[in-house]
């Protein structure tokens, strides 16, 4: 990196000329991206001189940016705040950690008796009391043929629960069963990830919750581990994302030309929005997302422009 | 009527009674007690603090299109002592405040102590003229509730850490490893008042934004990431502009001592000289608050010389 003369910086300090410091409405509202032009640059004005105000915002803006790493489990929402639930729904989020990493590639590639013979361990793991069912289930009463996909669906739907009366009692079956579609498990699920070997795993680590960034290079990445290690989620190969918001199961990523793309069931599918007003599209980068609810949420371009919508990005307009 | 012929908000409470009744609805201000009247009220001071006088009425809608007026008629009812503001207040942010003071901190009592400490602040726990005033009073709606709370959480511990650091005792400091060291000797190049005022014009004609990734990089020592993320612009970007900057300041910097009547050698020579061999006015440093390092960068800084 290059540098500048020792002069430079000397003087650059000594020749702060500081009067009235920005309140702090205005400094979070920079923070934010949220000022108009003309406040942004007094501000920026200010700030060059000093450095107090420059701690306070980069503080500021480092926290933000954690902080918008959130849980994608609310506390309030409705149905997790049953203390079953909720951690039915922990469980099965670490139940995709092991399973993607290890299980996934084994479980395809073994033969198809060796799936069925898995069956059993899951059940052992959860309560022997059910292994024999379980026995029972993997020994004929299903497709052999079944696959990571369809033991969730399986378990998110009818037939092994049937086999596996027990199975019932346990969080991520009552989860499933109970809400299908609104679980992120169940989602999870179908997208090949879930390992039932891994229960016994999952349940230990049963307070783990899944956290969202953006890397320094613009691309994704989830943490469930409470940040301790990350893994990158392909959106997309063409752009550099630089701003997030999470808001429950709604995920919404923004980057270079205009890219937004809108997740609602927690990051496993993916739709593009083309915010456009007036038959105008938003062509900068996006540099600002924010999501007070599923529904209303604010866009702050790299050419200062400011996009709204409050349908969840059916519809935008222009500020 | 102005000379672009937009007309002045003069009194803002003469501002259309429609718009007013529209914003004050959307705050939803009603649910926490707020009459239109005591809305209005704050609308008219929030234009007050923000524009100018003469300030046109297109400004006037573009600020109050800004404001985030839910949480503004949140905080302006909690500063009022509405229960029901205050226990949306809470279940909101309660959380909020000790996260913040926790990723502030990074240590648990200290964490809770600040949190606590604004809490109290926000409450209200002073009187003026007989009445409670509570910090939530100041918020404008300019930024979020949340990113508000955090500046004001940041600014206190800043403060409160500047003041320990100035109470620190010697035995303290001589045990966190801190050397004092020997007073250094006289300067012996006197700084030439041709670079002082070459570098000072130069400086000065930056635009804001350039100064301020030059003061964040090279003063205070932030990464390429820190400065990226407080400007919004990728990483790379902040890269390039630091690269780009350090070189044209030197070019520019050039030709000013040329303008002054350096040869090319002679102006290289004098922006070469390492400021710790020059005449340093510590007075005028030590009279401004920003002088010495950033916060964050707490290590002791040597006194640079004594040349006051």
């Amino acid at each position: 990196m290059a540098e500048i003369p020792k002069l430079v910086s000397q003087r650059l300090q000594t020749m702060a000329q500081l009067k009235d410091h920005p309140e702090p409405n205005l400094l979070s509202a920079f923070v934010e991206r949220s000022l108009g032009k003309g406040e942004r640059v007094q501000v920026l004005e200010h700030l060059s001189w000093c450095a107090n105000c420059r701690e306070l915002v980069s503080l500021s803006a480092t926290h933000r940016e954690s902080s918008a790493a959130v849980s994608i489990i609310p506390g309030s929402s409705g149905w997790f705040s049953w203390p079953a639930l909720r951690w039915g729904a922990a469980v099965a989020c670490v139940v995709i950690v092991g399973a993607a990493v290890s299980l996934h590639q084994k479980w395809e590639s073994r033969p198809t008796t060796a799936m069925v013979e898995a069956r059993p361990s899951v059940a052992t793991k959860l309560g022997d009391d059910n292994a024999t069912a379980a026995a029972v289930g993997g020994n004929g009463n299903h497709p052999v043929t079944a696959s990571p996909v369809e033991m969730a669906d399986a378990r998110a739907g009818s037939p092994l629960p049937q086999v596996v009366p027990g199975r019932a009692k346990e969080p991520l079956a009552e989860l499933q069963d109970g809400q299908p579609e609104k679980s992120m498990n169940a989602h999870l699920a179908r997208s090949g990830s879930i390992a039932p070997g891994n229960l016994g795993n999952a349940i230990t680590r049963a307070s783990l919750l899944p956290r969202w960034t953006l890397s320094s290079d613009g691309t994704l990445q989830r943490s469930l581990d409470s940040g301790a290690s990350w893994q990158t989620i392909v959106v997309s190969t063409e752009t550099a994302f630089r701003a997030l918001a999470a808001n429950g199961l709604d995920i919404w990523v923004g980057g270079s030309a205009g890219a937004l793309f809108h997740s609602s069931d927690a990051g496993v599918h993916w739709t593009q929005v083309r915010p456009v007003a007036n038959n105008e599209a938003l062509e900068g980068d996006i540099i600002g997302v924010e999501f007070t609810d599923t529904l209303h949420g604010k866009l702050t371009s790299s050419t200062g422009q400011i996009w709204i919508t409050a349908d969840a990005g059916q519809t935008w307009h222009k500020e | 009527m102005r000379k672009d012929g937009l007309q002045p908000v003069g009194d803002i409470s003469a501002w259309s009674d429609s718009a007013v009744t529209e914003i004050y609805e959307k705050s939803k201000g009603a649910e926490f007690g707020l009459t239109r009247a005591n809305f209005g009220g704050v609308l008219a001071e929030i234009a007050r603090k923000y524009l100018p006088a003469d300030a046109a009425h297109h400004d006037l809608h573009e600020l109050y299109a800004s404001l985030r007026v839910e949480e503004l008629a949140l905080a302006r009812a909690c500063a009022a002592g509405n229960e029901r503001a205050w226990e949306v207040f809470l279940t909101r942010y309660r959380e909020k405040l000790y996260d913040i003071a926790g990723y502030i901190t990074k240590e648990s009592s200290a964490a809770r102590e600040l949190a606590d400490s604004i809490y109290a602040e926000l409450y209200g726990t002073g009187t003026r003229d007989g009445q409670r005033t509570s910090k939530l009073a100041s918020y404008t709606g300019r930024g979020s509730l949340e990113g508000w709370l955090r500046t004001v959480m940041v600014q206190e511990h800043v403060n409160r850490y500047r003041r320990q650091r100035r109470l620190v005792s010697l035995d303290e400091e001589t045990e966190e490893g801190v050397q004092f060291a020997t007073p250094e000797s006289e300067p012996a190049i006197p700084i030439d008042s041709r670079v002082e005022a070459a570098i000072d014009e130069v400086l000065a004609a930056l635009p804001a934004e350039d100064r301020f990734v030059l003061a964040s990089y090279f003063l205070d020592e932030r990464t390429l990431a820190d400065i990226a993320r407080t400007l919004g612009v990728h990483e790379s970007t902040v890269s390039r502009k630091v690269d780009k900057l350090a070189k044209l300041l030197r070019k520019q910097i050039l030709a000013a001592l040329g303008r002054r009547g350096m040869n090319r050698r002679q102006a290289q020579e004098a922006i070469e000289v390492d400021v710790r061999d020059l005449r340093v006015n510590i007075r005028s440093r030590l009279a401004q608050e920003t002088g010495g390092a950033a916060f964050s960068n707490k290590k002791a800084e040597a006194p640079a010389g004594d040349g006051s």
